[in-house]
């Protein structure tokens, strides 16, 4: 990785000393960092934007995955960083709205960041193992409220989408206390939640459609619910709205572009021009679709505006259920 | 489609020049990588997965495959030459093929190595095909208490690299289990150790640890004693691994590649403690126990089979259930999607001719990786002629360069340094830095699958005795601890092992 981010600049370097009088920004690669694991929905799609994105720029974008704590490290490292434009994240809902709302401890708020554009949404399904006497999220909520401990959620990892996705549907069922009556199993991360669901160590697991296509698909688990507006393909489950909750709608994955708090309005305006031609790139779109995400691409005031809805959304959540995070 | 059908099918798509190319490619590459401290396995793979994209499924998987086995083996040649573990999985192998280049028989560690790994990868990729739906069924009844259960049992292995006292290894593991706890805690999310650090709240960087432990304590001694150790010249990276150091070790090579086939088939294992139980049990089963530790060419056969066995059983839980088994399987069920295909059960009705064209270029790719290989160690061997006043200023840089590129921190360069400062006061201690690897490996495992059944069983201990599996485990265990002890009631061995320690003490 850095080898190549080393022959990259090197390059880069070269060239900015034989053009340095084009245009202000970008006037040297520009670092883009992903604050998850290389090969994880984050690092896909944002590898996959910067593949579209490299066209369009005439500096590199620099990949680096700094990983660790949720998401935290690589998030806190952008919030510190200069706000010229040339370290930029890609932004999770893990990151940028679970955490915070959850966090006691997080070193960043979402005032530290400053969105450009929110480009793809990810939505959420729940399922429970193919057979399992459980088939719908009637049988789930009847079994919890009449079995209390029996029932149990997997996430990958505390303050994660998938711990909060389950005790909000459950919540939003009327199951009260629903993290005292079912239980909330952590794991290492978002493979190792399903396959908990797969070999009968969790009953129920809410996650990234993408994380769960290929069980589904192949008759191992078994949706019971999706938290689009329109029934998902692939999916042969209810949505929210028609089990009468569409509040759950807000309850979906996501990935966009910040830059820390003081970004430049320059590199600010430079990036939703990108973006929007970005999201546009046929192969980009394409790739998108197969792993299952949809291209939504949002000005950087949609953005703000969504992600803080979806931030108020949880933490009342988590108010209510006292999941506080210390 | 009949089985002959899709046999031919399957034929058809892996006997066209593209596929030879991709693998070899990919092998190249992995080995490659792999052979740089700080570029694993995993980051090869996730590199290489873009390029995929354009190409046909069965090339682009074939390619990633190549990439990942090429990996797991090019680990062991900075492993061996500089005591710099190129992958995780390749520490275990620094123990024994670090103090043979050390004797300059750089050449046949690295053959050993080679040959380990091959033959290793063969036999994964044969129980892939044959057995993987009868293992894949049987991991799946692995949950928390279960994983618990065998790491208890893996702890022993500690005991198996302590070297010539118990005790000493036991304060290395224990340091270890130590270090390993510091970051967020999986279950509650809380702080430990972290002292008001963004940085640390992750966890201590394996990679820089793993790095800082092995690799710098022996720059730190060349340059608090640089007269003493520059007189022995290593070269002879020249001499050739015999047919009778094969015989010697075959036992243990084929043993090390069920160990990896078993623990590559659960999935969440991963390949660096398949490595070191199959060095423990190398070690508990050989003659020449005394010698492990201190340049013998079994350990290196065992570790490089214990770990390339793993190779082939994690695609088990991957082409059976459709369940990642490591981050690397996981960056390839991406690459599986990206074209259309979802690996599980239905693939092999949907897409047979795929799965047999995977199948036969697995098996191609242990050949494959012997050819490769051979021209790697072939080009790579002579860094053991390089004297060291050359050669560990470009070890430093390298490692400074690779741990930086893990995760794009300077922060994780201080932790490397920070840790070889530790290594080298272990050093001076003579504790084993093999404990501590094995247990900062295994110690978040242990405690996250600990408290995972208790969330399951609400608190109750019963569950880590819930069914057959534990029970074996922990019969397994029992058995481990009286050996130990018998051991050290009947010290007899180990005195022998004092002599020797100290006659090779540098």
């Amino acid at each position: 990785m850095r080898v190549n981010a080393f022959i990259i600049s090197l390059g880069a370097a070269a060239l900015a000393a034989s053009s340095a009088l084009a245009q202000d920004y970008p006037s040297q690669p520009i670092q883009l960092v992903i604050p998850y694991g290389a090969g994880g929905a984050t690092d896909l799609s944002a590898r996959a934007l910067s593949n579209a994105l490299t066209p369009i720029l005439d500096r590199p974008l620099v990949l680096a995955n700094r990983t660790g704590a949720g998401g935290a490290t690589g998030s806190a490292a952008v919030a510190n960083a200069d706000g010229d434009g040339y370290t930029m994240l890609a932004a999770r809902v893990g990151s940028h709205t679970v955490n915070p709302a959850m966090k006691e401890t997080l070193p960043y708020t979402l005032d530290d960041f400053r969105f450009v554009g929110v480009y793809e949404i990810n939505p959420v399904v729940c399922a429970v193992r193919a057979g399992s006497e459980i088939d719908s999220m009637e049988a789930l909520v009847q079994q919890v409220q009449e079995n209390p401990g029996t029932v149990s959620f997997s996430s990958s990892g505390v303050g994660s989408m998938l711990h909060l996705a389950g005790a909000m549907v459950l919540d939003a069922f009327g199951v009260e206390n629903p993290l005292e009556n079912a239980t909330h199993i952590p794991m290492g991360g978002g493979g190792e939640a399903a396959t908990a669901v797969l070999q009968g160590t969790a009953t129920f697991v809410c996650t990234n459609s993408s994380a769960l296509a290929s069980f589904v698909s192949n008759d191992q688990l078994q949706p019971i619910m999706v938290t689009t507006p329109e029934p998902l393909e692939g999916f042969d489950a209810p949505t929210a709205a028609s089990l009468g909750h569409p509040e759950l709608e807000q309850l979906v994955g996501w990935t966009g572009i910040a830059g820390p708090a003081d970004l430049s309005d320059e590199a600010a305006e430079a990036w939703g021009e990108w973006l929007e031609q970005a999201t546009q790139n046929e192969e980009f779109l394409a790739y998108m679709k197969k792993i299952g995400s949809q291209v939504d691409l949002m000005s950087p005031e949609e953005s703000v505006e969504f992600v803080n809805a979806q931030y108020e959304t949880f933490r009342k959540l988590v108010d209510d259920l006292d999941m506080r995070v210390e | 489609m009949t089985f002959m059908d899709s046999l031919a099918a399957g034929l058809a798509l892996v006997l066209q020049w593209q596929s030879f190319a991709c693998l070899a490619g990919g092998v190249a590459i992995g080995v490659f990588a792999g052979a740089i401290p700080g570029m694993s396995a995993t980051m090869a793979v996730a590199l290489t997965l873009p390029f995929t994209f354009a190409m046909q499924p069965i090339f682009g998987i074939l390619l990633l495959l190549g990439v990942y086995k090429g990996g797991i083996f090019g680990g062991s040649i900075p492993a061996i030459l500089i005591r710099t573990p190129g992958t995780p999985a390749s520490s275990a192998t620094a123990l024994d093929g670090y103090p043979m280049a050390e004797k300059g028989e750089a050449g046949r560690a690295l053959g050993m190595a080679l040959y380990a790994s091959c033959i290793a990868d063969f036999i994964s990729n044969l129980s892939l095909i044959l057995i993987a739906g009868w293992l894949a069924s049987f991991a799946l009844n692995f949950g928390p208490p279960e994983f618990f259960t065998l790491i208890v049992f893996s702890l022993t292995i500690i005991a198996g690299v302590s070297g010539d006292s118990l005790l000493k290894g036991g304060v290395s593991a224990i340091l270890g289990l130590l270090l390993a706890t510091i970051g967020l805690d999986l279950v509650y999310g809380t702080n430990r150790f972290i002292f008001g650090s963004t940085d640390l709240m992750g966890g201590l960087n394996f990679i820089a640890v793993l790095i800082g432990l092995f690799a710098l304590p022996e720059i730190f001694s060349f340059i608090h004693r640089p007269k003493e150790l520059d007189g022995s010249v290593r070269r002879l990276g020249n001499d050739h691994i015999t047919f009778a150091d094969l015989r010697h070790s075959f036992k243990s090579i084929i043993r090390g590649s069920f160990i990896g086939v078993f623990l590559g088939s659960i999935p969440g294992i991963g390949a660096a403690p398949s490595a070191f139980l199959s060095y423990a049990e190398a070690r508990r089963n050989s003659p020449n126990k005394a010698n492990f530790g201190q340049g013998e060419i079994e350990g290196v056969a065992a570790s490089e089979a214990g770990n390339n066995g793993v190779a082939g059983s994690t695609l088990i839980p991957l082409l059976a259930l459709g369940v990642p088994g490591d981050v690397i399987t996981a960056i390839i069920i991406g690459a599986f999607m990206v074209h259309g295909l979802q690996p599980g059960p239905m693939m092999f009705t949907t897409n047979t001719d795929i799965i047999y064209a995977i199948f036969m270029g697995l098996v191609m790719s242990s050949l494959i990786l012997l050819v490769v290989g051979g021209v790697a160690i072939r080009g790579f061997r002579y860094i053991a002629d390089v004297p060291r006043s050359i050669l560990f200023p470009g070890v430093l840089v390298l490692c400074v360069f690779g741990v930086y590129a893990v995760n794009n921190a300077i922060f994780d360069v201080a932790v490397m340094f920070v840790m070889g400062a530790l290594g080298y006061a272990m050093a001076l201690f003579k504790l084993p830095p093999a404990p501590f690897v094995i247990a900062f490996i295994l110690g978040p495992l242990l405690e996250n699958n600990f408290r995972q059944a208790m969330l399951m069983s609400q608190g109750s201990l019963d569950i880590l005795a819930r069914g057959p599996i534990t029970w074996f485990f922990w019969a397994l265990t029992a058995l481990a601890i009286a050996l130990i002890v018998k051991g050290a009631l009947h010290p007899g061995e180990e005195v022998e092992q004092e002599v020797i320690a100290s006659k090779s003490a540098k």
